[in-house]
């Protein structure tokens, strides 16, 4: 079994400091791999357990994302793909598209792997775009992947429901964070991935970006959180038989 | 929290620029883990709700003790400043399992320099992979950093040694199955691999401590104890020098172990002073709370260059006793200082949340063991003299 799987370089949300006026200060931001783009490898290695066969995993990004592919190839993916790209200046439509055409090079896959949404700017965009540009179906938000011959039955986690469907061999699919607990690499592994192949391929050389204009980010700020406040007064008794009826109307207590 | 920052990146890529990333790819997946896997464990390791032996054992399966030694024995081959940080990073996440695992990885250390090659085949290897733990038996219950003075013998009988005394605060007893001994042979003190079970071997009741819960403390008797002539480490007559020299190197892990529990201290009062409000304001706006900001980061990054300073020492061959002694003395004692301070920007809640006090409880045991400040200021004057001579 063939199994490709995207990972994300996002900005460390840990480390992101925000800005006098808000906005994210991105320039020089410590970067590493996508929360639960951790995740969709995970799963990969959990098929390619269960079926044999190989683990690609495709990033597009700039050099100093390589460390995330390493990460990725330390958990024990087999080979990378970089598509090297100023991921600033792109949007997630251009995003799929080198994604898809690097795929397509090295394809074609059973199985293409993409978690529910990158831990930084969490657009989901990415995975339905790469199943639409390979022509092959696309079942988004998986909990559980099981793969029988040439057919898989998933379970995809909803807001308020779990959805059970059959998809055919090859698809694309993008993972929630429920479907597995993925594994740390160990430090042997991962001073053996840099020993591991890369290929680095320019992503306006697969796939040019014409005169296609894509989304541009005009500007980026932090949502400001207000916490409520309610002051309750009167006399013991009084004061908690209010915050009983506020709680309750809260739905704190039920 | 981030256990592995930006600033120890930094610091990596000013002590080794050709291949820092690399050190700091190990370091980012080690302090991942860590944050994961043993920093919330780390409350219950010390009210005793947890025990040590699993987030160990997956600290030695993520290769935590593989860092410093030669890849001959299965080690990679880092440089001894990359471990030193390794263990600042376990310090913070729980200082317990770092005062296990240092002492476990100087007993190896002693195997790698002072053991024979069949020593080394026999041990190093399953200790560095965690499959054996290792303990380290040197202190007596009437001397501690006086080796000389050790009151436990070992009489060579017939190809063997029978040891007699006993061996006081040793961490990781009853549940090592490899120990460093040091006894008095007819040549003087000496240097002695010993398997359990054996007979003769003995534990006393687990030692209840004021920090460092998570970690075993036992006293080690021995009763005509009987170890095989092999398993003599190096010769007859020179285990002082041994265990002097096994120290210096703890002494700098001992350090970076301190920089560790100070940081996340630090991190701890830093927050809390960000958030608790006084007299309409955050207290981080006052002054004197302030000053303990400053002073606890000034000593915290002074405390890391210490120790990795000492560490380069050694990485590149050079006599780096004092750097190390100078190291220990410092972080530990700013360590406290720290602590303290932390306490003390938490006001009430400090004294009565385990969570804050455990760090000073945690951070106190080491002015004392593995040398006291005090024979470490004698040691660093002495060599220090004799340096000017």
């Amino acid at each position: 079994m063939k199994i490709a799987v995207c990972v994300k370089h996002a900005v460390d949300e840990a480390e992101l400091k925000i800005g006098p006026g808000g906005s994210p200060l991105l320039a020089g931001a410590a970067g590493k791999m996508s929360t639960f783009d951790k995740n969709a490898v995970e799963e990969g290695l959990r098929l390619k357990a269960a079926h044999q066969g190989e683990v690609v995993v495709f990033m597009v990004g700039g050099t100093e994302s390589k460390k995330t592919l390493k990460e990725a190839l330390a958990m024990g993916a087999d080979r990378g793909v970089l598509v090297t790209a100023d991921t600033v200046a792109i949007d997630a439509l251009r995003t799929a598209t080198m994604l898809a055409a690097a795929m397509k090079r090295s394809g074609p896959f059973d199985v293409v792997i993409c978690s529910e949404g990158a831990s930084d700017t969490y657009t989901g965009q990415v995975p339905p775009m790469v199943g639409e540009l390979l022509g092959i179906p696309y079942v988004g938000y998986a909990r559980k992947i099981e793969i029988d011959g040439k057919a898989a039955k998933i379970e995809r986690s909803l807001e308020d429901s779990v959805e059970s469907v059959e998809a055919a061999v090859p698809f694309a699919t993008s993972v929630v964070s429920e479907i597995n607990d993925p594994r740390y690499p160990t430090l042997i592994q991962i001073m053996q991935a840099s020993k591991k192949p890369v290929e680095e391929l320019n992503g306006e050389e697969i796939a040019p970006a014409g005169s296609r204009r894509g989304v541009e980010v005009l500007s980026m700020s932090s949502q400001p959180t207000a916490r409520k406040h309610v002051m309750i007064d009167g006399s013991p008794d009084e004061a908690a038989a209010k915050l009983l009826d506020a709680l309750s109307k809260e739905g704190v207590l039920k | 929290m981030t256990i592995f920052t930006a600033e120890h990146r930094q610091l990596m890529q000013m002590l080794h620029p050709g291949r820092h990333q690399e050190y700091s790819d190990v370091l980012t997946s080690l302090g991942s883990f860590m944050e994961k896997e043993l920093l919330p464990l780390s409350p219950k390791l010390d009210s005793g709700d947890e025990p040590i032996d699993r987030p160990r054992s997956a600290l030695f399966a993520q290769g935590m003790s593989l860092i410093p030694f030669p890849a001959q024995y299965g080690g990679l081959g880092l440089p001894f400043s990359v471990y030193a940080m390794a263990v600042e990073l376990l310090g913070t996440a729980d200082a317990s399992v770092a005062l296990s695992v240092e002492i476990h990885n100087a007993v190896a250390e002693g195997v790698l320099r002072f053991g024979s090659e069949p020593q080394r085949e026999r041990y190093l290897g399953p200790m560095i992979t965690g499959r054996r733990l290792a303990s380290f038996a040197l202190t007596e219950p009437a001397s501690g950093s006086d080796a000389g003075n050790m009151a436990t013998t070992a009489e060579k009988r017939a190809g063997e040694y029978v040891v007699n005394g006993s061996k006081m605060f040793i961490t990781n007893a009853g549940e090592a199955n490899v120990y460093l001994v040091f006894a008095k042979t007819s040549k003087g003190p000496s240097c002695f691999l010993l398997e359990p079970p054996s007979a003769g071997l003995k534990f006393g009741a687990e030692l209840k401590k004021l920090g460092m819960r998570g970690s075993k403390t036992r006293e080690v008797i021995f009763s005509d104890c009987r170890i095989p002539e092999e398993n003599l480490v190096g010769e007859e007559g020179k285990g002082a020098d041994y265990a002097k020299a096994i120290l210096h190197g703890a002494r700098i892990v001992v350090a970076a172990l301190n920089v560790g529990i100070s940081q996340l201290a630090y991190d701890k009062a830093l927050a809390y002073a960000r958030q608790r409000h006084a007299f309409g304001r955050t207290i981080s706006d006052f002054q004197l709370v302030r000053e303990k900001i400053a002073d606890t980061k000034t000593g915290i990054n002074a405390g890391r260059l210490l120790y990795l300073y000492a560490s380069r020492i050694k990485e590149l061959g050079g006599d780096y006793s004092s750097e190390a002694s100078q190291a220990k003395v410092f972080a530990t004692e700013m360590s406290l200082k720290a602590c303290d301070d932390a306490i003390q920007i938490h006001g009430g809640y400090g004294y009565t949340t385990e969570d804050i006090h455990r760090h000073w409880r945690d951070a106190r045991l080491l002015t004392i063991g593995e040398g006291t400040s005090e024979v470490l200021r004698m040691l660093i004057s002495r060599r220090e003299l004799a340096r000017a001579q």
